[in-house]
């Protein structure tokens, strides 16, 4: 069952008389419940992609629908809707609130979240549940990264956008993070959508997304992903 | 290429340039400008009282002094100058109004300052020198002829020339009245060839002499020259001298008081500021040093922001105090209602100049200190960007309690805790805000209060009627109080020590005087003791059930009697019955009668009258300044509150920038995540203002009792002070809090995100 649906979805930076095309007439189809991989050099429009579907940002053209919904033209409150009950992201810097500590950095989604998850549960998910009350400044990049999908997993959401998740990690943890993530896809049915300049994680997904230029190169399944060990790192 | 940079990192920050350029303007602006007040005051007086001749020391004789006195006098040691003198209040001819006749038999001596017309000339026999203001409002000018009574001597001449008069520096008619009112009272000089030609004798109840000596050695001296003992005062007990130094010593107190608050608050916004735009300039400090710059140059370059900005806010400042001392000292100025000047001249100490210098050089300092700071290390470490303290561990996080609170309350206190500066520098500016706010209302609503106990309720008469005491007998000056259905007192003044004060001896069976204790309440006097008033208590040490002891003047006798009670008084005064008075064998010389009728008609008994009215009106002029004052403080205190409390908010804004487009990448809304940031401003607004009353309450009696012992006001806080004071902190901190909540809309989300941590 398709997730996500772009249709000739465009976003224009428009500087002075200067316009860049980010994306180009992009149409795309995305299923649920897969680990997909959107690969691409630097400026492809890969994170311009993300943010499109996360709704942090709108198209200048076209229409995107999620999980059934129209998201191209809705209101910043509506967007706030969307991103609060529908999409969870985790990124390379993990934004975590400092002042907070790990359990209360998952918690505040229960603030928004229509019908989040337990907090204590999905750090014991994310092998957390010994660091609840640490904040943030006394964990590892690892560590943090890991709290980052607890909260982003806590508000429940069917779609988890991680755009360079393990860009600020050593190896040996970032695979541990992907694999973290596959089984999120795998276990709990979520669609996990992974922007990456890095090829070797392209062989753990469902589905590769190739960018370039702000255009689709190609978007080709795979039939038998490799697992996180089997990758070369 | 530095200077381009400097240039757009100034428009980069200049919410924060802009608000430390105020913030030193305005402490820079109210400490010269209290300063200048007091320095120009003291230096426009004085030369007032130099060019005319004012006098050390003034000798009463009710009898009058002969030519042969004032040799005596002169044959003193340490004399340098002296004349005979005379000041007696006659009512100008067709009019009510008052006029003080003034004759100085050596001009050089209690002299006067001509604004226009002719010189002064002893030998005239028609001239009038008329008080230039009283001329003004009165529509008087040179050439006008003039009519003045006393008793039964008539004056009638030409006014030569408008003068003003270091003995009216301060032109009030008696102690009851706090401001001048030149639409019904001035004074006027004439010679005394004229005096002579008008009673066809000399008569000088008066000496005024101009000496080095010490008080004391002086009235021994004069004493011993004399033959007998008299009424002397000194400079400090004229109405002219003690109230304008009065006035400088409060400047001076003021300039000392104020510009402390504005001036931290000014230092502190700067020290937290300049470290929080050097931290944000972190990276880009870095890059200068890693590129090959030197250590000196940098420094150089971030160090010449805070010069700017001192220069700037001191040059800004050093205007703000010339308006401020303008608006105090001009002839159209607030002082200018209660001094009498020829000229307003504005100057400044000259260790205000140091003052600044230090202040420019203590700003630099700060900036220098903050750049140095992030400098710190190899080029890697400046590279890194800024971090704040690493979050720890509070015990009250143990708490069940703590464990209840909501994340954005968790999120706000660990937050102020992080940032401590930040808060502290918060609750300092709603401190100083409510400080002021509590101060300024709190201070209308003490001389409020001071007003109506002392003239509405205190003063139950319409009119006042001086009598010709010497001439009146006391069947005499019964039988008018009878028949004006009025009370009456005796007025004189007494030794007790070496301290001349008041003997005031009342008849009060009509209620037309009222009397207040020290809570300002009104209080019978009974006829058991005399009462004093709170400084001569205060003092002398005495309380009721003492006793005190006093001596009339030109008198070897004293008296001795007990303590009844302490009264708030104007002056510094004894208050006893007649019965007290008679019991005690005290004589004296019924002078003044309390009437409520309205018309007096002149009478050889009565020498002049004065109304209820015309006071209160005095007043009008008073209460306008002070309103203005206030008004003056409530906008200080605005600009202050709202000027520390935005900057800090940008600030506060920009680091938690990052945090609050994770919020809203997670699904909060603008609303909530205003409210988060208002909620924080609100708490420290909460704490500020519960510190800031308490603190304004201390302030205020502070002020009081510096400023305004004489007065011995009651201090008085009034509901709506409380009421104003807290809601227009809040009002000022949720207007700023929301003006930094819109800017929520324009998070960016992804650049947020994607920056370094």
């Amino acid at each position: 069952m398709e997730i996500v649906e772009l249709k000739a979805v465009s976003r224009v930076y428009r500087n002075g008389e200067h316009e860049q095309y980010a994306l180009k007439q992009v149409d795309l189809t995305l299923k649920e419940g897969k680990f997909i991989v959107i690969l691409g050099p630097s400026g492809a429009g890969k994170s311009t992609l993300l943010n499109l579907l996360g709704g942090l940002d709108s198209p200048t053209s076209g229409t995107i629908h999620v999980a059934g919904k129209d998201i191209s033209t809705l209101t910043e409150d509506q967007l706030a809707d969307y991103r609060a009950a529908t999409v969870g992201f985790v990124f390379q810097s993990y934004n975590l609130i400092p002042t907070l500590t790990v359990l209360e950095n998952v918690a505040l989604v229960k603030e928004i979240a229509p019908d989040p998850l337990s907090s204590h549960e999905m750090l014991k998910e994310v092998g957390l549940a010994d660091h609840i009350h640490q904040f943030p400044s006394e964990l590892s990049g690892g560590e943090q990264q890991r709290v980052s999908i607890a909260r982003a997993l806590a508000k429940n959401p069917r779609i988890l956008l991680c755009d360079e998740p393990t860009g600020a990690l050593d190896s040996e943890t970032g695979v541990l993070v992907l694999k973290l993530l596959l089984r999120m896809a795998r276990e709990m049915g979520k669609t996990i959508i992974v922007v990456t300049h890095n090829q070797q994680i392209a062989k753990m997904a469902d589905t590769v997304v190739r960018v370039k230029n702000g255009r689709i190169v190609s978007c080709e399944d795979q039939e038998h992903p490799m697992t996180a060990e089997e990758v070369d790192w | 290429m530095l200077r381009k940079k400097r240039l757009r990192t100034l428009l980069k920050y200049k919410a924060q340039f802009i608000s430390m350029i105020i913030m030193i303007a305005l402490g820079v602006g109210v400490f010269v400008g209290f300063n200048m007040e007091w320095y120009s005051l003291e230096r426009d007086t004085g030369e007032l009282l130099e060019a005319t001749g004012f006098a050390d020391y003034r000798i009463y004789s009710e009898k009058g002094f002969t030519a042969q006195d004032l040799e005596k006098i002169l044959a003193v040691d340490g004399v340098k100058e002296g004349t005979r003198f005379l000041s007696v209040n006659t009512t100008v001819q067709g009019d009510t109004n008052v006029l003080a006749l003034t004759v100085s038999e050596n001009i050089q001596v209690s002299g006067v300052y001509l604004m226009d017309g002719e010189p002064y000339d002893p030998e005239s026999l028609d001239g009038i020198w008329l008080s230039d203001q009283y001329a003004e409002k009165n529509g008087i000018h040179v050439g006008d002829s003039l009519g003045l009574t006393y008793k039964i001597m008539q004056v009638r001449g030409t006014v030569k020339g408008l003068i003003k008069a270091g003995e009216y520096m301060i032109c009030l008619p008696d102690e009851t009245q706090m401001m001048p009112d030149y639409n019904s009272y001035g004074f006027a000089y004439i010679s005394p060839a004229m005096l002579k030609k008008a009673i066809l004798f000399e008569f000088y109840p008066q000496i005024n002499v101009i000496s080095d000596l010490p008080k004391a050695d002086f009235v021994a001296a004069a004493e011993r020259a004399l033959g007998k003992t008299t009424l002397i005062l000194g400079r400090d007990e004229n109405v002219s001298w003690a109230e304008s130094r009065g006035e400088i010593e409060e400047g001076q107190t003021m300039g000392s008081i104020l510009p402390v608050l504005f001036l931290a608050i000014a230092v502190l916004t700067m020290v937290t500021t300049m470290h929080r735009v050097t931290a944000s300039e972190k990276t880009q400090i870095g890059t200068l040093k890693a590129l090959g710059f030197r250590n000196r140059r940098i420094i150089l370059h971030y160090t010449s922001y805070a010069l700017m900005i001192g220069l700037m806010g001191i040059a800004l400042g050093i205007g703000v105090g010339y308006l401020l001392g303008w608006y105090i000292l001009s002839p159209g100025g607030a002082m200018a209602t209660y001094i009498d000047l020829p000229a307003w001249k504005l100057y400044v100490p000259g260790f205000c100049w140091a003052v600044l210098a230090a202040i420019l050089l203590f700003v630099t300092g700060i900036g220098f200190l903050s750049v140095r700071e992030m400098l710190a290390g190899t080029a890697a470490d400046a590279l890194r960007p800024y971090t704040p303290k690493k979050m720890r561990h509070l015990r009250v996080e143990e708490t069940k309690a703590f464990k209840a609170l909501g994340f954005g309350t968790k999120w706000n206190l660990r937050d102020c805790l992080r940032h401590k500066s930040r808060s502290f520098m918060t609750l300092f500016g709603v401190l100083g805000c409510t400080i002021l706010l509590v101060g300024g209302l709190g201070m209308k609503d003490t001389l409020d209060a001071f007003v109506t106990q002392f003239y509405d309720v205190a003063i139950h008469y319409r009119n006042r009627i001086n009598l010709d005491g010497e001439n009146v007998t006391r069947s005499d000056a019964e039988a008018l109080a009878e028949a004006y259905e009025g009370d009456w007192s005796a007025m004189g003044s007494v030794q007790m020590g070496e301290k001349p004060v008041s003997l005031e001896i009342y008849h009060i069976q009509r209620d037309k005087v009222r009397f207040l204790d020290t809570d300002m309440k009104v209080t019978p006097l009974g006829d058991e003791g005399a009462y004093i008033c709170g400084r001569i208590a205060r003092d002398q040490g005495l309380k009721t059930g003492d006793s005190l002891t006093f001596s009339p003047y030109d008198s070897e006798d004293s008296y001795t009697v007990p303590v009844a009670g302490v009264l708030s008084s104007l002056t510094e005064s004894i208050v006893m019955t007649d019965a007290c008075a008679d019991a005690a064998g005290i004589p004296y010389t019924i002078n003044t009668v309390y009437t409520d009728a309205e018309e007096i008609p002149s009478d050889s008994r009565i020498l002049n009258a004065q109304s209820k009215k015309a006071i209160m009106d005095s007043f009008d002029t008073f209460m306008e300044l002070m309103n203005v004052m206030v008004a003056l403080l409530v906008i200080a205190a605005v600009v202050l509150g709202v000027v520390v409390l935005y900057n800090l908010g940008v600030m506060s804004y920009t680091e938690r920038y990052r945090e609050m487009a994770t919020l809203k990448v997670v699904g909060f809304k603008d609303r909530k995540i205003g409210r988060l940031l208002i909620t924080q401003n609100l708490w420290l607004t909460v704490v500020g203002i519960a510190l800031g009353i308490p603190a304004g309450i201390g302030v205020l009696r502070y002020l009081l009792t510096a400023l305004a012992s004489e007065y011995e006001l009651k201090l008085v806080i009034g509901p709506v002070t409380y009421a104003v004071s807290v809601l227009l902190t809040f009002g000022v901190s949720l207007l700023v809090g929301l003006m930094i909540a819109r800017k929520n809309r324009h998070i960016d989300m992804v650049a947020a995100l994607k920056t370094e941590e």
